[in-house]
């Protein structure tokens, strides 16, 4: 349980800024002032001195929304629309998707948000049995969303592996944007999102230990190759998986 | 959630009763675990010349199979079931011990009509009469969760003596032997160390694992363990032997409670373990989950057995008895009179002494005659004083004695026998020569209509 990434992209009136909160802390969110200090500053006039405040707690986190006017919008990148609205004053509403887009009204075009990342969601191991009580069951310390686009990433880096098991070349992003493209989730899938997707597999899911010494387009390379390793090695990517991905043949030829 | 469902059917099948595996012939499935199905097995072919007087009676001629399939797996998950199967016996050759599981035998199945099954790893293992999550179930009295806690350390002591790590310690995995004691089981997971540290693949129990766990990086050759880990986990099941099961981290699921563990390790939460925990123990479970790797570190199995040790010796003068088993456990508590009158219903009084025949718990002494002192049985020489050395007569009885008792008396000191049934009912029995003592119900599958006694 390492808690959550709270990420306000730079351009929402301010740079970007990056918070790790562990289980049990806290980070309030809005506009701040002397007397009102915020966390998570929105340098927006339409958002309140203290519009908010985000709460790590077990494997997810709470949202109070401490506006006594709007509602707040949670939604979900990657479900389809799937999305939550938080009313004024509601306190503690426990958000349930491990990515999350918080959106604030706000008079601008481009409207008001913050990512929040919730990586230590559990899944049972697909294999799991047993009758004994699933909870003291022992189980892979990393469990990865297989329904996930990073997952799909993953499994794209691990085919050749598991096709022949020879030792290839791992896929390129170029490459794993083409082989996801007959995906109907990752059809507007972006070479940076699947660096994202990789970063976040690297470091949040899987917290993979790199050398430091490594040079930065190294490092890169470096990572893809630990993961891609790693996965295979405890069998977190395994032969069954490749049903995940669009049939072979949907990519288009010259890949 | 995306399921395949071919590659979970074949997970399913069960070995009929009556298969055949090598010199066993397998009775029932007991239990299930990640990569493996557990089943009760007997020798083929019933009696052999195997059970002679110095034998374990007849719990040599059952035992538990453990069957990890390979077949259907993809080659890697293969790899790993053969690899934790290789640990398994790895561990049992090289550093038994009677506080390990016995492992007697390995071998590879031959199930043609079964190809799920066919080619399975199997483990010949003692057969245990349950597990710790069992006992916890049907609670633990102070004296005999110290017993069990004990055992643990004992067999974590010679683990991590012997180079070893069991990183998946948890009640399920602490399995109570034919004679009552801890067996500590499952080592699918152990990882020998190489100095200070060793690497295990990423698995664990949730509810078991140490703070710093969540933290590691995951390198080459896995994640980085040390033997610390087993002592956080020790911490967790003292807490739940004491606590009637309770985790010791407040939350409803593994993974709050996992991060109200996170919470306390970052020093944002107070350690706050149940009252109900007796405060010797509560202070051992304290230093087990001290919160970092460095902090643990000075409290290793040994140093906390022999804390263990001291306090026991502390609290209960050594029983004449030489065998570390104690057969009686007297109950500090004497709430469970009420639970006595609805066991032992009272039969109403009658005049004349009555015969009983004296009833040894312990298996591997009802087959013998050879009135081994280890299987003798003690007699109170007062029912109303706690049962120890300086009240047991000299006179000892065995399994199968025949004994006078003229009265009994039903609310005397509360003994639990080792199938943990409670009972204050005592009989005042007859010794050669003039005296009398006192022989506990439990020890008796009698149960004569006798007068109160005066």
């Amino acid at each position: 349980m390492s808690g959550i990434l709270v990420h306000l992209p730079e351009g929402n009136g301010d740079e970007a800024v990056t918070l790790r909160l562990g289980p049990g802390e806290r980070a309030r969110f809005g506009r701040g002032s002397a007397g009102t200090p915020v966390e998570l500053r929105l340098g927006d006039e339409t958002v309140s001195r203290l519009a908010g405040e985000i709460h790590a707690t077990d494997d997810h986190w709470q949202l109070s929304n401490l506006s006594s006017t709007h509602a707040y919008l949670v939604e979900n990148p990657e479900g389809a629309g799937e999305y939550l609205r938080v009313p004024p004053r509601r306190i503690g509403a426990p958000i349930p998707f491990e990515f999350s887009r918080v959106v604030l009204p706000s008079r601008r075009e481009t409207p008001l948000c913050f990512q929040v990342f919730a990586p230590d969601h559990v899944y049972l191991d697909p294999h799991a049995r047993g009758a004994g009580s699933w909870e003291s069951r022992t189980m892979t310390a990393y469990s990865l969303d297989e329904t996930a686009t990073y997952f799909l990433v993953l499994v794209a880096l691990c085919e050749p592996w598991l096709r022949d098991r020879s030792p290839a070349a791992v896929p390129t992003t170029p490459q794993v944007v083409a082989r996801l493209r007959g995906h109907p989730a990752c059809a507007r899938l972006t070479p940076r999102a699947v660096s994202s997707h990789l970063d976040y597999l690297a470091d949040e899911k899987l917290r993979i230990d790199l050398p430091d010494d490594a040079a930065r387009a190294d490092r890169r390379n470096g990572k893809r190759e630990a993961v891609v390793g790693l996965a295979l090695k405890f069998g977190i990517v395994r032969e069954e998986h490749l049903a995940l991905l669009p049939r072979p043949d949907a990519v288009e030829p010259g890949r | 959630m995306t399921h395949h469902p071919a590659f979970r059917g074949s997970d399913q099948e069960l070995l009929p009763a009556g298969h055949r595996v090598g010199e066993w012939t397998v009775t029932e499935p007991i239990g299930e675990g990640g990569w493996a199905t557990v089943y009760a097995a007997r020798r083929a072919g019933g009696t052999t010349a195997a059970a002679g007087p110095d034998d374990t009676g007849g719990a040599a001629d059952t035992v538990a199979l453990k069957v990890l399939p390979t077949a259907g797996l993809a080659p890697r998950q293969a790899r790993q079931v053969a690899e934790a199967a290789r640990r398994e016996t790895e561990l049992a050759r090289t550093a038994p011990h009677p506080r390990l599981v016995r492992l007697l035998d390995s071998l590879t199945l031959s199930a043609p009509d079964h190809p799920a099954l066919d080619g399975a790893v199997v483990l010949v293992m003692e057969r245990a009469r349950g597990t710790l999550r069992d006992l916890l179930a049907t609670g633990v009295d102070e004296d005999r969760g110290g017993r069990i806690i004990a055992g643990i350390c004992e067999g974590l002591a010679h683990l991590h003596r012997s180079g070893w790590v069991h990183t998946d310690l948890k009640p399920e995995n602490v399995l109570i032997g034919p004679d009552g004691e801890v067996r500590l089981s499952d080592f699918g997971l152990a990882v020998e160390l190489t100095g200070t540290h060793g690497h295990c693949a990423p698995m664990g129990t949730p509810d078991y694992l140490p703070p710093e766990r969540w933290k590691e990086p995951l390198g080459e050759h896995g994640i980085k363990i040390r033997s610390t880990a087993d002592i956080w986990a020790l911490g967790i099941v003292i807490h739940e032997v004491f606590a009637a099961g309770v985790p010791p981290f407040p939350g409803a699921t593994p993974t709050a409670r996992g991060a109200a563990a996170q919470q306390y390790a970052e020093g944002r939460a107070d350690l706050r373990l149940a009252a109900a925990v007796p405060p010797f123990w509560r202070a051992l479970a304290a230093d087990c989950l001290a919160p970092t790797h460095a902090a643990r570190a000075p409290h290793t199995a040994e140093s906390l057995l022999a804390r263990i040790r001291a306090h026991q010796a502390g609290h209960r003068p050594r029983r004449r008895r030489p065998r570390p088993r104690t057969a009686l456990v007297a109950l500090a508590a004497c709430a469970s009179a009420a639970v006595t009158a609805a066991l032992w219903p009272d039969p109403g009084p009658a005049a004349h002494p009555s015969r009983v025949r004296v009833f040894n718990a312990e298996r591997s002494c009802q087959d013998r005659a050879d009135r081994d002192p280890r299987c003798s049985l003690g007699l109170a020489v007062d029912p109303l004083r706690p049962y120890t050395a300086d009240n047991v007569v000299p006179t000892r009885v065995w399994h199968g004695d025949l004994l006078d008792a003229d009265c009994q008396l039903p609310a005397g000191l509360p003994v639990i026998d080792e199938e943990d049934r409670t009972s204050t009912l005592w009989y005042r029995v007859h010794l050669p020569g003039p005296t009398t003592a006192w022989l506990p119900a439990v020890r008796t599958k009698d149960r004569p209509t006798l007068l109160r006694c005066p």
